[in-house]
């Protein structure tokens, strides 16, 4: 599944954007569900994440991976999770402009999705991945106002 | 397909059941139509399912200052067949009556329905364009909010924990306004890969009122009120109600999944807001 | 001794109801889910969730310490059960091991990896989530075409070019045929993948009798006996101690004409816990696990002159074997290849097979089997020509079939068609639907913009497989009819019906032959233990050659009623009719009931004859039959949708002679259904990764009742000589007639775009997108 689109964070600049997308703390609050990011590496956390879409829950285990830092313009960012209903395994390209004050992200990336969440979620997983991103974004929006 | 282990609880009233569901582990079941399915592929396993199908009064529809208030536990076979709601409220009974298959309709419940919130789901097309309300009843509170309000994003609505539809509320038509639900069903589950309904009245070879809800084209459904606004005070002739349909998909993240890309929904949304409108307008005196 | 004979009429070709109705529709029958037994375990599987992985590592001690489960067992456990068979024999096949559970590796999703065995099913279940199982992915195909290119990912290391055979076949002369063509017409076909979709999923239970040291195992299958012969070989036991009790069985459609894995891992566990044990499939499994069919990417060539007649063909065949071979898995496409020229004259045929592996459920028999795909294909080609040549696609089929003088008709595939009058249904066809009048009707409609199409299909299939030469279990069927001490009758048939209603037509035979009562005859199958070795239900046999077998153990039977009558009646000169011995020259006669009951309480014997009424025949055809006939489908697209409607389907089918109308009828009305289901909504859709992403019905469309149209159908009846009852068969005939029928329609409704060729499933956005472009792929 190829996941591209964009996000506008009206109050933030590409710096404080990049530096707040690649701190730890920061992210495991903007990914939903994330129940804590565990440095394992350089730029390499290990993630517990508990996603809870209406009526639908599921408990993943995995690994973040943030690569190519060209700050504050782009970076990639890898995401691997397992659980008991299934795997998601993505990586995609992030890139950070200004825009009136304001940071454009656009990210373009391709996810693969496994187990049960594949066979039978078919007709939510477009909806429910564009959903995540949008409260993704919506909290790091709410991070860069602090 | 078997579900992990829970605890089973119905309850008589709704006190009761609302302090049962202040436990984060409980989960309110009506009709189980998409619970029960989720329990057993184990995608959804609560610690307790509090069963509402013994609430006296949330099975009930009534009539009451120009308005349907029709209880969360109203199966949607219940809303097809009737006559109050055929009556007074037609498109919302001609909606239900497009939902699923019959087995789905006489289980399914219109409460369960709306707090579920699938993008795909029948009646949120029709609860948009009658401007819906829902009541909510949480420990200690209650509050009505409109439908608008209630739905956040696919599957997600503005319920609090613990918090339960008890009463859907719809105004009552009149016999000479025109409404019509039309739908592209999606051949295996029967959901709607975009369903339109609309709602409109004609005086003096003008239409007003209109209101146009869509359900099936985004992560929930919405009223179009681009297309209204384009729509009303026209004559209604073809090429009006082309040009207002246009827009219906205007601003709106289209859903995609294997039975229809998002560019064909979009293209659908139009073919059907046009569908819905001229239905409609065939309807209206 | 009475000496009036009761006349009775024939109930061979009425429509009688179903005898197995009352049962079904009450709610009384017994499935497997519905056995329960004294001290009875559930097994549930655990899956791989990967198309193809390593497995570095499975642990199973919180699984098997949890509460209630008994053992959980793992591909290191069963490594002495199996392989799971393969019957089917190619020359160069290449054959992976198929074992019962995974042991290093997994090669699709849905892949048994361990199991649970446990005191319930519920506990079964939470268990299954204790294990874990550390996967190591490897990269998946799961396109066959993808498959066969340079560097694609190997399904089996030791192959790396994913080839697990190729086949070829010459007829007559193809290359000169092509050369002296004046038209020649290509095309890439696509016969997708579906899921058979079984309303019953399978079902095993296996129970190990300790002290007998026998083994009773009930499966959901449409070949019992074979069963038993191929799991005894699993599990190493005799076959002799294994019996297989196949009770009501809620649909196969050849999806369980098969041994899996489940069977022969049921039958080692009972015999390792020493318990009963029970294991129901999921709906999920069913979908992930139960073979597929069809698949096959096709390109065919068919070389013409311009007045029509068709000269020559050229196929190469792309079959998506999956991972593994099942029980037919590699043969099923040879039918296709037999099947390639259709019903026409042409005997110039140049055919190849290419069977690949890829990450995915294995494929093999679905209703058809190989025949809807090689007619899908020949009737499109044919509607291709028409086109080139601006013909009419009825014109041009009359102008090629063999006429009714030039049969038995050997073909350039090697078969020799045993009878037929192809004109005939189609002049019926076209009479019934009104074709002058709907072409008129066209016209109108493409003037007002409107794209209403007319297709027509004319299909012959292989039925009542067959010879024993055909199949590599043997192609003969076995009967055994009792008339018991009272007169009543048992007629035991190797067959296996699971839906096809044989006890009500096998019974019409009886009843016939013997002069009884309808209800007087009961027809028992799928035993084992009590019912003599036989083939079972698929390819269209049942009838053909388990009620031949029939036929023919009745007239054993009715000569020695005439003996015994003749010993009764003092006189050698007795018929047999109506029901009773009856002297020629007083006219005297005896009931069957006093026969009967004579010839067992044997206190006297006529000449050389044994005491009792029993006669078994084991009958092998000499040749297969071939149904015939011709569907006709209108349909009309929606431009601003693409959604297909199907206004008027006709079905005229020639299945030889009919022994129950309502029966055959039924046969029509689910086969066209399962037809319409491949050429407007299934198909089994994995990703690239070798995820099934149609993974359950929300997702997998079946056509419902409602999607189904009123279905115009009636006959011809041309005998087939293969057999003394002149039947052919019909169980797939609806499937093969209509996909190609509803495709023709389809892409004669949107010609006036230039549209030529459309691949199934005709969904509505297909055929949008293909509006919106004018016609343009």
């Amino acid at each position: 599944m190829r996941i591209t689109g964009s996000a506008r964070i009206a109050a933030a600049a590409p710096e404080q954007i990049f530096r707040l997308l690649l701190d730890p703390a920061v992210l495991s609050k903007c990914l939903p569900g994330c129940e804590g990011l565990e440095r394992t590496g350089e730029d390499e956390y290990r993630m517990r994440m508990k996603a809870v879409i209406g009526a639908v829950s599921g408990a993943f285990d995995g690994t973040v991976r943030l690569s190519d830092q060209k700050a504050p313009q782009s970076f990639r960012m890898a995401v691997e999770g397992s659980g008991r209903i299934g795997f998601v395994k993505g990586e995609g390209l992030l890139k950070l402009a200004g825009q009136d004050g304001g940071t454009e992200i656009a990210y373009d990336g391709e996810v693969q999705v496994g187990g049960m969440i594949a066979s039978v979620g078919q007709r939510l997983l477009d909806a429910t991945a564009r959903m995540i991103i949008r409260r993704f974004f919506t909290r790091l929006s709410e991070e860069a106002g602090q | 397909m078997i579900p992990q282990n829970f605890d089973y609880a119905a309850p008589s009233t709704i006190e009761e059941a609302l302090e049962l569901l202040a436990d984060p582990e409980a989960k309110a079941l009506a009709g189980g139509m998409s619970l029960i399915p989720l329990m057993k592929l184990r995608l959804a396993a609560p610690g307790r399912l509090v069963d509402l199908r013994r609430i006296a009064g949330l099975r009930e529809i009534r009539q009451d200052d120009g308005a349907l208030r029709i209880g969360a536990l109203v199966t949607h076979s219940e809303i097809e067949s009737s006559p109050l709601v055929r009556s007074r409220c037609p498109l919302l009974a001609e909606t239900a009556s497009h939902i699923g298959d019959l087995q789905v309709r006489n289980a399914g419940t219109i409460g369960g329905s709306i707090a579920h919130n699938d993008p795909a789901a029948d009646y949120p097309a029709a609860l948009f364009a009658l401007e819906a309300k829902v009541k909510v009843a949480g420990k200690g509170t209650e509050r009505t909010l409109p439908l608008e309000e209630l739905v956040v994003d696919a599957m997600v609505t503005a319920l609090e924990p613990g918090e339960l539809i008890t009463e859907v509320i719809v105004p009552v038509e009149a016999a000479s306004t025109g409404t019509s639900y039309q739908k592209m069903r999606q051949p295996a589950s029967g959901f709607a890969i975009v369903g339109v309904a609309a709602r409109l009245e004609k005086s003096n070879g003008r239409i007003g009122s209109v209101r146009v809800g869509v359900t099936g084209l985004g992560p929930s459904g919405f009223r179009a009120r681009r297309v209204e606004e384009l729509l009303d005070g026209t004559a209604g002739s073809d090429g009006e109600i082309r040009e207002a349909a246009a827009v219906v998909a205007e601003g709106v993240e289209a859903n995609a999944d294997l039975h229809a890309s998002a560019d064909y929904r979009r293209h659908l949304a139009q073919v059907f807001t046009v569908r819905a409108i001229r239905a409609a307008l065939a309807r209206a005196s | 001794m009475a000496t009036t004979v009761t006349k009775t009429e024939p109930i061979v070709g009425k429509g009688v109801r179903r005898k197995e109705d009352p049962r079904l529709i009450t709610g009384t029958a017994t499935y497997v889910d519905d056995i329960e037994m004294p001290g009875m375990r559930y097994a549930a599987i655990l899956r791989s969730p990967h198309a193809a992985a390593k497995i570095l590592r499975i642990e199973t001690s919180a699984a098997a310490a949890h509460p209630g489960v008994v053992a959980v067992f793992t591909g290191d456990d069963t490594r002495d059960v199996g392989p799971v068979p393969c019957a089917a024999s190619l020359p160069g096949l290449r054959a992976p091991e198929h074992k019962v559970l995974a042991t290093d590796r997994v090669y699709y999703v849905g892949h048994p990896v361990a199991v649970v065995v446990a005191a319930d099913r519920y506990v079964a279940q939470d268990a299954l989530d204790l294990i874990e199982v550390e996967y190591e992915p490897q990269p998946a195909v799961a396109d066959p075409e993808k498959a066969l290119e340079p560097g694609a990912p190997a399904v089996h290391p030791e192959w790396p070019d994913n080839r697990a055979f190729t086949y070829q076949h010459e007829g007559g002369d193809a290359a000169k045929a092509f050369a002296e063509a004046d038209v020649v017409v290509k095309q890439r076909i696509v016969s997708q993948r579906l899921i058979p979709t079984a309303m019953e999923t399978r079902g095993v239970v296996a129970a190990w009798d300790a002290g007998m040291r026998t083994l009773t195992l009930h499966s959901s299958t449409q070949i019992p006996h074979l069963m038993r012969s191929l799991v005894a070989a699993m599990v190493g036991m005799p076959e002799n101690r294994l019996r297989v009790v196949t009770p009501e069985v809620g649909g196969g459609f050849g999806s369980k004409l098969n041994v899996y894995a489940e069977e022969a891992l049921l039958a080692w566990i009972s015999m390792r816990i020493g318990k009963p044990v029970k294991w129901i499939e999921s709906r999920r499994e069913n979908y992930q696990a139960t073979i597929h069919g069809r698949g096959h990417v096709d390109y065919y060539e068919l070389a013409a002159r311009k007045d029509g007649t068709i000269l020559g063909l050229k196929a190469k065949i792309i079959q998506d074997c999956g991972a593994y071979h099942q029980l037919l898995t590699p043969a099923i496409p040879t039918l296709s290849l037999l099947m390639a020229p259709g019903i026409y004259r042409f005997r110039n045929v140049s055919a190849e097979i290419i069977g690949v592996f890829t990450n995915c459920v294995p494929t093999d028999a679905y209703r058809g089997a190989g025949r809807p795909e090689a007619t899908h294909c020949i009737e499109r080609m044919v509607d291709l020509l028409a086109a080139e040549l601006k013909m009419d696609p009825a014109e041009i089929r009359l102008k090629n079939f063999p006429g009714p003088d030039e049969f038995p008709f050997e073909t350039g595939t090697g078969l020799s068609y045993d009878s037929g009058d192809y004109a005939a249904p189609l002049k019926k066809a076209m009479e019934i639907a009104g074709y002058e009048g709907l072409r008129e009707e066209q016209r109108r409609a493409r003037n007002e913009g409107r794209f209403l199409g007319i297709g027509i299909s004319t299909y012959g299939e292989i039925c009542a497989l067959g010879p024993s030469s055909a199949l590599p279990a043997g192609g003969w069927e076995s009967a055994t009819v009792r008339v018991e001490p009272s007169g009543k009758v048992t007629v035991a048939t190797g067959t296996s019906p699971h839906g096809q209603g044989e006890e009500t037509s096998f019974a019409q035979i009886v009843a016939d032959e013997l002069g009884v009562d309808l209800d007087d005859v009961e027809v028992i199958h799928g035993d084992t233990g009590i019912v003599q070795y036989g083939i079972g239900t698929f390819g269209s046999r049942t009838l053909a050659v388990g009620g031949t077998a029939i036929h023919y153990a009745c007239q054993d039977l009715k000569t020695k009623i005439k003996q015994w009558g003749a010993m009764l009646l003092e006189s050698d000169d007795v018929r047999f009719e109506g029901g009773a011995c009856v002297c020629n020259k007083t006219g005297k006669s005896v009931p069957l009931a006093e026969i009967a009951a004579a010839a067992y309480r044997a206190l006297k014997l006529p000449p050389g004859a044994e005491p009792g009424l029993v006669a078994t025949r084991f009958w092998e055809p000499s040749n297969f039959t071939f149904p015939f006939g011709a569907h006709i489908a209108v349909t009309e697209v929606d431009p601003e949708t693409g959604q297909v409607e199907i206004k008027r389907y006709v079905a005229v089918d020639d299945c030889g002679r009919i022994i129950n109308p309502l029966l055959v009828a039924g046969q029509i009305h689910g086969g066209v259904a399962q037809g319409l289901g491949q050429a407007l909504y299934e198909e089994a859709v994995y990703d690239e990764n070798g995820q099934l992403v149609t993974g359950e019905l929300m997702d997998y469309a079946v056509p419902k009742a409602t999607m189904v149209p009123h279905i115009e159908s009636s006959h011809t009846e041309t005998p087939s000589p293969v057999n003394p009852l002149g039947v052919k068969g019909v169980g797939e005939a609806g499937t093969i007639g209509c996909s190609p029928a509803v495709v023709n329609s389809v892409v004669d409704a949107l010609s006036p775009l230039g549209v030529k060729h459309i691949d199934m499933p005709l969904t509505p956005e297909k055929l949008w997108r293909l509006i919106a472009k004018g016609g343009q792929a």
